[in-house]
């Protein structure tokens, strides 16, 4: 199984989109995180600083999106047929892929997060901004990373299971921006277990809610869905011709 | 133990109404070349395909060592495969490609650099796939169908997109797999190029099999008649055609030739020799690959 992993980051490595939704997603996060300092004047509370670092969260959905491609990339560029005729068990290959997937968004989540703090943490400094107890920092900070993961992870099973990278992310940005609302909005106590509001309970932008669900549960409920959507796309790549 | 007989029992595979592959069996064994042939659409894709496990078969086995591909513990060393019209990720690498099988399948770095010289792409390695010909697409994928050194081959339409010089050397290529004691099911539409290459030959059409066996088998031109020039054609015709199931017609041709259906080479020499006929020229002629694929195949619809 390590062997499949590696060979799985090695995939990663060695194409453009890889690199190129990393790379966005750490330049749209430390835009957001560099124009809310350089214009924003009224960063004062801790809880002001919170929603900062929380926004960084956004990485998660790149993540998320950056799993759907991968996923259902070997099935557009037809490089599942290579997968399945090295690795042809079917949880191992749909496995690898998620774990993989997992190791990829967190990579991007660290090297996110360390950028975040290495700019935002000297500059509230700067403006005398009152900083969250440091323990609350590293929450917010390991919070948002364990999103990226399990994002990259979900993201990777929901495109093996649909196998169109066009109509998967389209399907995750039409749950975020418009179900999820929709949902949150009419059934308060289901919005908490939408990919958002666990998305909100990990990158720690609850803002006080209480309607959202603490740290760990939320990890916990959204690896659920990560092993139902990976145990969907076992159990059809495993009947499905190739 | 790995010895890499690939085997087909009673395959079947139905597409809703269509029947792609119906109770198809053939064995390929160990050092033999086997061509699988048939036109397009007659299952030889996808009989091939369930063999290595990327198909289900609707009922029948299909197994590598009596094992199904997708139980195999470790196939890259069992199995290389062709499939046809390759798919790589376009802005990978040739040789990246190669690396991520070889990283899955726990191989050394330096084997991807083996398979790269033994399949002259060495040179182009580090080009992004979506630069590389058709040609060189084909190269690439049979370096990862060796790459695990494997017992057995599996390529379908390996021929396609390679020029004349390229053909030549899957010719080669293919015997020396053969030679080495490998087992080679290789399916291709260039029969002259077939005929060249296999020990036996599988035939199916419509999903069945038509005909199966060595090479010579199929073209020593069993149906054809022997011909036979000898002194004394009437006496010969009158012995042979005493025999049952014989039967002896004077050629066109003028100079004592009779053309002789329902006997062997042998048969016709020895009634000669006991006829007391002296015999100037005998000899059976021989069938192309090819009229023998078209006469097995002909009436069959080649759409599907």
């Amino acid at each position: 199984m390590i062997n499949l992993v590696l060979a799985e980051l090695l995939k990663f490595r060695t194409t453009r989109t890889f690199w190129g939704l990393a790379g966005s997603a750490l330049g749209l996060v430390l835009l957001i995180v560099i124009l809310t300092l350089a214009i924003d004047d009224h960063l004062n509370t801790e809880q002001d600083v919170r929603d900062l670092l929380s926004t960084a969260g956004i990485y998660g959905l790149m993540a998320l999106i950056l799993g759907v491609v991968a996923g259902a990339g070997e099935y557009r560029h037809g490089t599942i047929a290579w997968t399945l005729l090295v690795t042809p068990n079917r949880l191992r290959a749909v496995g690898g892929g998620v774990i993989a997937c997992f190791l990829g968004g967190l990579a991007i989540g660290v090297v996110v997060a360390s950028c975040v703090t290495a700019v935002a943490l000297p500059w509230l400094s700067a403006k005398d901004a009152v900083l969250p107890p440091t323990g609350d920092l590293l929450k917010i900070l390991l919070g948002g990373v364990l999103y990226a993961a399990l994002a990259a992870a979900l993201g990777s099973a929901f495109g093996q299971l649909l196998r169109n990278q066009v109509a998967g992310v389209v399907i995750v940005l039409v749950l975020i921006f418009v179900v999820d609302p929709v949902i949150a909005g009419l059934l308060e106590n289901v919005g908490q277990f939408t990919l958002t509001g666990l998305g909100i309970a990990m990158s720690g932008g609850d803002n006080g809610d209480t309607n959202v669900l603490p740290l760990g549960v939320a990890a916990l409920v959204w690896a659920l869905y990560t092993a139902l959507f990976t145990a969907l796309a076992v159990i059809f790549t495993s009947r499905r011709d190739i | 133990m790995v010895t890499g007989v690939l085997e087909v029992r009673d395959l079947t595979k139905r597409y809703g109404a269509n029947l792609a592959v119906d109770g198809l069996s053939f064995k390929a064994e160990p050092g033999r070349v086997l061509g699988f042939l048939g036109p397009n659409g007659a299952g030889k894709t996808t009989t091939l395909r369930m063999l290595l496990g990327l198909t289900l078969p609707t009922s029948g086995d299909a197994v590598v060592d009596l094992v199904p591909y997708r139980m195999l513990s470790d196939p890259i060393k069992v199995v290389g495969a062709v499939l046809e019209g390759p798919q790589f990720h376009p802005g990978r690498s040739g040789r990246n490609h190669l690396r991520v099988l070889a990283t899955a399948a726990g191989l050394p770095s330096s084997r991807v650099e083996e398979v790269l010289r033994l399949v002259e792409l060495e040179g182009a390695g580090n080009k992004r796939v979506k630069a590389y010909s058709l040609g060189m697409r084909q190269r690439l994928s049979l370096a990862g169908a060796l790459l695990g050194d494997p017992r057995a081959l599996v390529l379908d339409e390996p021929a396609n997109g390679l020029d004349p010089q390229g053909i030549r050397w899957l010719r080669d290529f293919i015997r020396a797999q053969g030679g080495a004691g490998r087992t080679v099911l290789v399916s291709s539409h260039v029969l002259a190029e077939m005929a060249q290459t296999v020990d036996e030959v599988v035939v199916i059409s419509q999903g069945r099999l038509v005909a199966q066996g060595s090479l010579d088998e199929l073209t020593s031109g069993v149906e054809a008649p022997v011909w036979v020039r000898c002194a004394d054609p009437d006496r010969l015709q009158a012995v042979l055609g005493a025999r049952d199931g014989v039967t002896a017609e004077p050629g066109e041709a003028a100079g004592g030739w009779l053309a002789v259906r329902g006997a062997s080479l042998e048969d016709v020499g020895t009634a000669a020799l006991e006829a007391g006929v002296a015999v100037f020229e005998l000899y059976r002629p021989r069938q192309s690959l090819e009229s023998v694929f078209l006469e097995l195949t002909s009436g069959t619809d080649a759409g599907r």
